[in-house]
């Protein structure tokens, strides 16, 4: 049942790592990203949990560079942001006692969702609706509070890497589990909680089957500045045949980008000119796909300049206006003007859907990305982890005042119990919305297309949808 | 089976109130000529159980899961002992009905932290007649508030098995002692007792009783818990959970050793009339695929009954 991470340096780590006496430990958290450092900092927080020795360890540097961000942050955004929704973010401020950089944060007033083959439209309305936040800024004001609790019962470890898990006594999978790390110390835990993100070695450890599949798209993100801050502040979406892209609202006149598309496309939008990239992003809002197509062509040969691009689209995008209407319909229906991207701010990464049998298994929990992971169309990923944490710490609260070993199956089941069939539920519905989207097949875009239209019109299910994005159906 | 039904409703159980038999001709087993002793079956049934007692996945799944029904009543009983300190303010009014929802959860949360602290500063000795593999034993030994527990069982496999187990906890040592030992061996005096699925395996369940009490300190509190005799127990706990759902071993459970939670009152109220008060007592009864839950019929099913010793 053991299972080793194969290392170069393996038989000199060992040798290290037998020498030292196993520190023992209640929960150990692998991970520092926004799940592992909730997790823990919920679990300090919580008066049933707060005596339990917790150790957390992640290979970046938590206590230098993240936690800096804090007290020094950099003038510019990060480009890694995300969604958070107002559920997530009570559950951090009122439960964890977290305090957010509220100059960094942006609510948004609603979505507005449009279908790239067709004018169909659907509108979303509700004051902070959610969050758009750096991840930094929600690593960093967890390591603020963090330290500000100071606990003696609390182990944070950084710049360190999981060598090896294996049980205390192979033979028997209810034993304690022994981690050994990089830098020679030894813990026997008590409970294992992978928040270590997609490849999690917990879970390959555990033998949980994820299963999934890749989406053959890339997320394009990057740092956007626009002509003027928004009037209405909103999220916008477009759903495009090569996948959605999304224009959400930052601090001013910030704004961030995540564009999925596929493979070439993703190559094609990182290597362009930033301003290229600026004009592409206003047109894909307003232009038809073939006129898209004809861009990204002409940019793949590098046949067209900076300047024909401008003046083309300029041209294009005119031409669609004069269609409205009404001209006050251009800042209702389009999001505002990007102006400038920073190009050092772009960057991919692949899009893919996983999901994990099980999250528990003896002296094992899997949260976050280490159990599944979603297309970021919904903005939903790091909620869903953030769920996870509340529900896996509500679970711990129960199981610690029944008596239960807190690494027990028993104790653990529930929490898999209640975030399985509503994660699952998420994620189906991402996957079905993003295969119906990636179709510009005739029939299919008109019904859709009617779909959409008629779902405008539909209140309650609208509530519903709305309540939903915004967590308050958890 | 008919006769087991016919026999499920009489209304007494002759061994129950029967007075012990002087040197115990009712003894099955030589090696613990003890009222308080069980017989060679029931040993037997156990013995073979030992093995697969921790497989919470295994035979016993619906014990482990009836023991967080059990650790939520006596943590509640316990907590009931104790009311609000001078420094909490809590309305006395209905403030739950009369104030706004969030006001009333601070006040709630706030009286809830009180009674959590009382509680968790006590240092709690606890005894477990009838440990078995320590399920119950090892949950109580982990609860902050308890110093001390002994579990003591008759048959020697469960005791082993128990002691091998709780080697896994660290946080164990110190606090969990086992022992293969009769009731009336026991010494000392304890906070708590308790005597749980275990009447109903027993000969003399009054014997138990007494010796139980006995071994309880003024103002400390027995739980009990055991199956109610009647046609609705042979169903759910016989028929369906030994026979249709194979949920509970075959054999575990005999209709005619069950006690109804009345005549247990009703002996309290014989025996120690004026030094006792029940506290609580909740039917608990097995959903499946959510687990035991506790309703307000005691007279039916399994049932959880806790007794406090007062002063007279």
């Amino acid at each position: 049942m053991s299972f080793k991470l194969l290392r170069p340096s393996w038989t000199l780590v060992r040798s290290l790592a037998s020498s030292a006496t196993p520190k023992k430990t209640d929960i150990f958290i692998v991970g520092g990203g926004p799940a592992g450092l909730t997790l823990a900092a919920a679990i300090r927080t919580s008066p049933y949990l707060s005596g339990l020795n917790t150790t957390l360890v992640d290979a970046g540097d938590l206590k230098g560079k993240t936690a800096q961000f804090f007290h020094n942050p950099p003038e510019d955004f990060s480009n890694r942001v995300i969604s958070l929704t107002s559920q997530s973010k009570k559950f951090l401020e009122q439960r964890v006692g977290v305090q957010l950089m509220s100059d960094r944060l942006q609510a948004f007033d609603g979505l507005y969702v449009s279908d790239g083959c067709t004018d169909a439209q659907l509108e979303l309305e509700k004051d902070s609706m959610g969050f758009m936040i750096e991840i930094f800024n929600i690593q960093s004001s967890l390591l603020h509070r963090l330290s500000g609790l100071q606990s003696p019962t609390l182990n944070l470890i950084d710049q360190t890497k999981v060598l090896s898990i294996e049980y205390k006594n192979p033979e028997d999978p209810q034993s304690w589990l022994k981690v050994s790390l990089s830098n020679g110390e030894v813990f026997e835990t008590r409970l294992l909680v992978g928040c270590d993100g997609f490849n999690s070695p917990v879970r390959k450890f555990s033998n949980i089957e994820s299963r999934g599949w890749f989406y053959n798209r890339f997320g394009v993100v990057a740092n956007m500045k626009l002509d003027f801050p928004p009037f209405k502040v909103r999220g916008w979406q477009r759903f495009l045949p090569t996948g959605p892209i999304a224009h959400l609202p930052m601090p001013g006149d910030r704004a961030t980008l995540v564009w999925s598309t596929t493979e070439p496309l993703s190559r094609l939008l990182l290597s362009i000119e930033p301003q290229q990239l600026a004009l592409l992003v206003n047109a894909a809002f307003v232009l038809d796909d073939v006129d898209m197509q004809y861009y990204y062509k002409q940019l793949e040969q590098g046949s067209i300049t900076t300047q024909e691009l401008q003046e083309d689209i300029a041209h294009r995008t005119e031409v669609k206006y004069g269609k409205l209407e009404d001209e006050t319909l251009i800042d209702e229906i389009y999001p505002p003007i990007v102006s400038e991207i920073d190009g050092s701010s772009r960057a991919r990464f692949p899009l893919k859907l996983s999901h994990a049998d099980s999250y528990v298994a003896e002296r094992i929990a899997l949260v976050g990305d280490a159990a599944h992971t979603t297309h970021p169309l919904a903005g939903q990923g790091l909620n869903m982890g953030q769920g996870d944490v509340e529900s896996l710490v509500k679970v711990l609260e129960v199981a610690s005042q029944r008596g239960l070993d807190l690494g027990s199956l028993l104790a653990l089941e529930p929490y898999w119990a209640e975030r399985y069939p509503y994660n699952n539920m998420l994620l189906g519905v991402v996957d079905k919305l993003h295969k119906l989207y990636s179709l510009d097949f005739g029939p299919i875009v008109a019904a859709r297309s009617m779909g959409l239209k008629l779902l405008q019109k539909l209140e309650p299910v609208k509530h519903f949808m709305i309540s939903s994005v915004s967590g308050k159906a958890r | 089976m008919l006769r087991t039904i016919k026999r499920s409703y009489t209304k007494f159980n002759p061994e129950f109130f029967k007075p012990m038999a002087g040197s115990g001709e009712a003894i099955s087993s030589p090696k613990f000529p003890m009222s308080t002793s069980t017989s060679q079956d029931e040993m037997k049934h156990f013995s073979d159980l030992a093995p697969s007692w921790w497989d919470v996945s295994g035979p016993q799944r619906i014990l482990h899961k009836m023991n967080l029904a059990r650790m939520d009543f006596i943590q509640k009983t316990l907590r009931e002992q104790y009311t609000a300190g001078p420094e909490t303010y809590v309305p006395g009014f209905n403030y739950k009905a009369f104030l706004p929802r969030q006001i009333a959860k601070a006040i709630e949360n706030e009286l809830d932290q009180d009674i959590h602290s009382q509680l968790y500063g006590q240092k709690l000795e606890v005894l477990d007649i009838g440990c078995g593999g320590g399920i119950l034993a090892e949950s109580l030994a982990r609860m902050p508030f308890v110093s001390k527990v002994k579990g003591i069982d008759l048959t020697p496999e469960c005791i082993e098995i128990a002691e091998s187990h709780a080697l896994k906890d660290p946080s164990l040592t110190g606090k969990l002692a086992y022992e293969v030992q009769s009731l009336e061996e026991v010494a000392g005096s304890y906070d708590l007792v308790t005597c749980l699925e275990m009447l109903e395996h027993v000969d003399h369940p009054s014997e138990i009783l007494r010796h139980a009490w006995s071994r309880l300190k003024e103002g400390g509190i027995l739980v009990v818990s055991t199956i109610n005799r009647d046609p609705i127990s042979w169903f759910t706990t016989i028929f369906v959970a030994e026979q249709v759902l194979k949920l509970v071993p075959r054999g575990t459970h005999h209709v005619s050793k069950y006690i109804n939670s009345e005549e247990i009152k009703q002996w309290f109220q014989e025996e120690c009339s004026g030094q006792h008060q029940v506290l609580n007592c909740k039917g608990a009864m097995y959903v499946p695929l959510s687990g035991w839950s506790e309703h307000d019929y005691s007279g039916v099913g399994n049932y959880f009954m806790a007794i406090k010793k007062v002063a007279e």
